[in-house]
């Protein structure tokens, strides 16, 4: 039996990811099976997604604690704490990293091998938007080694077309699919032993957790929303004439202002919604393409 | 009106109460509202708070509040100010705090237990004349758990539970119910509505409110991303929009007297509006659903029409 656990956070789509490929890998003849997982929280949240499969009828249920293949769709999520997408990895699995890279990088790290490839550009490119959630399953389904091409791309008009997504946006959907099979190269899963990464167990100093933290208000900053951005925010202020606009209309109080009241951004914790871009008066506020992890 | 503290944005109070953080989606209406809704009640101010999304400001050990803040039922968050305001009563009363130590007691709640599930407790709390504001947040569905139908949806509206089908392709069949009209039917001190595009009023508002003791009420119109279908980054054009076009009616009621804070000259056609979100895709995609549009138009047309013709006898 393959495993193959999606990493991505909320609104990303690892949820559709996991359908797709399980669908995919039925309709080449397989058993399979999916299910995610998530938190009680917003888009943003680190969410979990699985796909189990096999030509046996699969009789395990639940997490997936010994993928042999991980996905993880937001890189920044490999310094998150609550998400850990490493963890449990088998010896000679397979992880793929959504990251910067235009081109499909593979390098082997410790016992396993990581291939790096940015689908986010790839759809920015092809769809014109930051759809993560079909390239996730199409690069999947290419590691795997076990699922044609044919397949992966009527799962994706399958599932989409559930979701009700618009002829052209289909279309665009599966331009991008086949591109990321087509880049994704098809390693060797070396998977000797069945040996995993040993989980980590987090011990939570006694004293940290109570209530103290609680009390202490405000201490949400200490999340580091600023992963979830796409675009980040970058103010010119040869433009900027400190009217304040962005500083009253950021729903994060991310933005304060200086002496002048010029707006200082908190990156920390800017989820990128880019209120402030579209409201700036001045266009003194532009969108720019995010790269690094803030975790 | 009367002396105003609130001229011009440059107006808006610097403290925040709301830090930054928070697990809520990045650009939600309900979130800027709140922020904004706080800074102008200061910080002497104590939250009363229903299920609903942002409910989830607070996931232990987390919060983004610089406020005590008090989780109820979905159906009992008014009940749970009433506690509250007889609990600060007494302490009072027994001079264990001082009446300057006294707090604001702020419910907040969503559209779905504002309109539908605790509709009765602030109905209750009202007729009781209790002490205290309550601000909804109004995203029109039960957004918190995936964008379902609730008693606030507009007419034609796709959510998850009114998805348009080829039998129905309107969507929501239902009107949005009148939690303002409701409301004013008990006569409190103070009603609002209020959106987060016109800050100014909305701060003018929460200022006239302070004056009152009894209920202050406050309905926002709150964008809401995923829900809606809409770019994080127009959650305050939608909002303008919605004013413009005469969706969202900016108005108060001091004692039942309706009084509108806004007026549009001309109102926008309201497809500029619809045509700013995916929940009304439908009306548009694959075909024009003109008689939908024009119904959502008119009733729009009618609303204002008595608004003018009552203005203008006064
Ligand atoms: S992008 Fe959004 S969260 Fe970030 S500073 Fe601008 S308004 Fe605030
Ligand atoms: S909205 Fe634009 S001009 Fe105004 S303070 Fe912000 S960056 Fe400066
Ligand atoms: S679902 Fe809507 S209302 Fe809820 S947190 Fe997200 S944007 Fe805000």
């Amino acid at each position: 039996m393959l495993k193959i656990r999606f990493h991505g956070r909320g609104g990303q789509g690892v949820k559709t990811s996991s359908r797709i490929l399980g669908r995919a890998a039925f309709l080449d003849g397989y058993i399979a099976q999916d299910s995610p997982i998530y938190g009680a929280e917003r888009r943003g949240a680190p969410v979990v997604a699985f796909t189990r499969i096999s030509r046996e009828p699969i009789l395990e249920r639940g997490y997936i604690f010994d993928p042999d293949i991980v996905i993880v769709v937001d890189e920044t999520l490999l310094d998150d704490e609550r998400a850990r997408p490493l963890d449990g990895v088998k010896s000679g699995g397979i992880v793929f990293v959504n990251t910067q890279s235009e081109q499909a990088q593979v390098e082997n790290v410790d016992d396993k091998l990581f291939i790096k490839y940015s689908i986010t550009d790839a759809a920015l490119r092809v769809i014109g938007k930051p759809i993560v959630s079909s390239p996730s399953a199409a690069a999947a389904a290419k590691i795997t080694g076990i699922i044609s091409k044919e397949s992966i791309i009527q799962a994706t008009i399958d599932e989409l077309s559930e979701l009700g997504l618009a002829e052209e946006a289909l279309e665009r959907n599966l331009r991008l699919v086949s591109e990321v099979f087509d880049t994704i190269p098809t390693p060797q899963l070396k998977i000797l032993n069945g040996e995993t990464t040993p989980r980590e167990v987090i011990q939570l100093e006694y004293k940290g957790v109570i209530y103290e933290d609680i009390v202490n208000v405000g201490n949400a900053s200490l999340r580091r929303v600023g992963n979830w951005r796409i675009f980040k925010p970058i103010v010119d202020y040869q433009k900027c004439t400190g009217c304040m606009l962005c500083f009253v209309y950021c729903p994060d109080s991310v933005i304060s202002l200086d002496a002048k009241n010029k707006p200082i951004i908190d990156y920390e914790n800017c989820k990128g919604c880019l209120i402030c871009v579209k409201e700036c008066p001045l266009h003194a506020i532009t969108a720019v393409r995010e790269v690094k992890i803030y975790a | 009106m009367s002396e105003t503290r609130y001229k011009t944005l440059r107006d808006v109070p610097a403290e925040e109460y709301l830090l930054p953080g928070s697990p809520e989606c990045a650009g939600c209406g309900a979130q800027l509202v709140l922020r904004i809704f706080l800074k102008a009640l200061g910080g002497d101010a104590v939250l009363v708070n229903a299920a609903g999304c942002l409910t989830l400001l607070n996931v232990y050990p987390y919060t983004p509040l610089k406020l005590n803040w008090m989780y109820t039922a979905f159906a009992s968050a008014p009940a749970g100010a009433q506690g509250i305001r007889d609990a600060l009563d007494i302490l009072i009363e027994k001079g264990k705090i001082t009446p300057k130590e006294d707090l604001k007691v702020v419910t907040f709640t969503g559209d779905g237990a504002a309109y539908d599930i605790g509709l009765h407790a602030a109905s209750g709390a009202i007729a009781r004349g209790l002490d205290f504001y309550y601000l909804v947040y109004d995203n029109e569905a039960y957004s918190n758990t995936g964008f379902q139908t609730s008693g606030a949806t507009p007419f034609a509206t796709s959510t998850k539970t009114s998805q348009p089908t080829t039998l129905n392709p309107i969507g929501h069949e239902g009107v949005k119910k009148d939690l303002f009209e409701i409301w004013r039917s008990h006569k409190p001190p103070y009603i609002a509505t209020i959106a987060p595009s016109h800050i100014v009023d909305m701060l003018r508002k929460i200022e006239r409110a302070l004056k009152y003791r009894g209920p202050k009420l406050f309905i926002a119109f709150s964008p809401c991303p995923p829900g809606w279908g809409s770019d994080t980054s127009e959650t305050v054009r939608i909002s303008k929009l919605a004013v413009e076009t005469g969706v969202w009616p900016l108005k108060e009621a001091i004692y039942g007297e309706v009084r509108h804070t806004f007026i549009p000259k001309v109102l926008k056609p309201v497809e500029e509006y619809l045509k700013t979100q995916e929940r009304y895709k439908h009306l548009f995609h694959p075909r024009r659903q003109e008689k939908v549009i024009k119904t959502i138009q008119e009733n729009i047309n009618q609303y204002w029409q008595k608004v003018r013709e009552k203005e203008k006898l006064e």
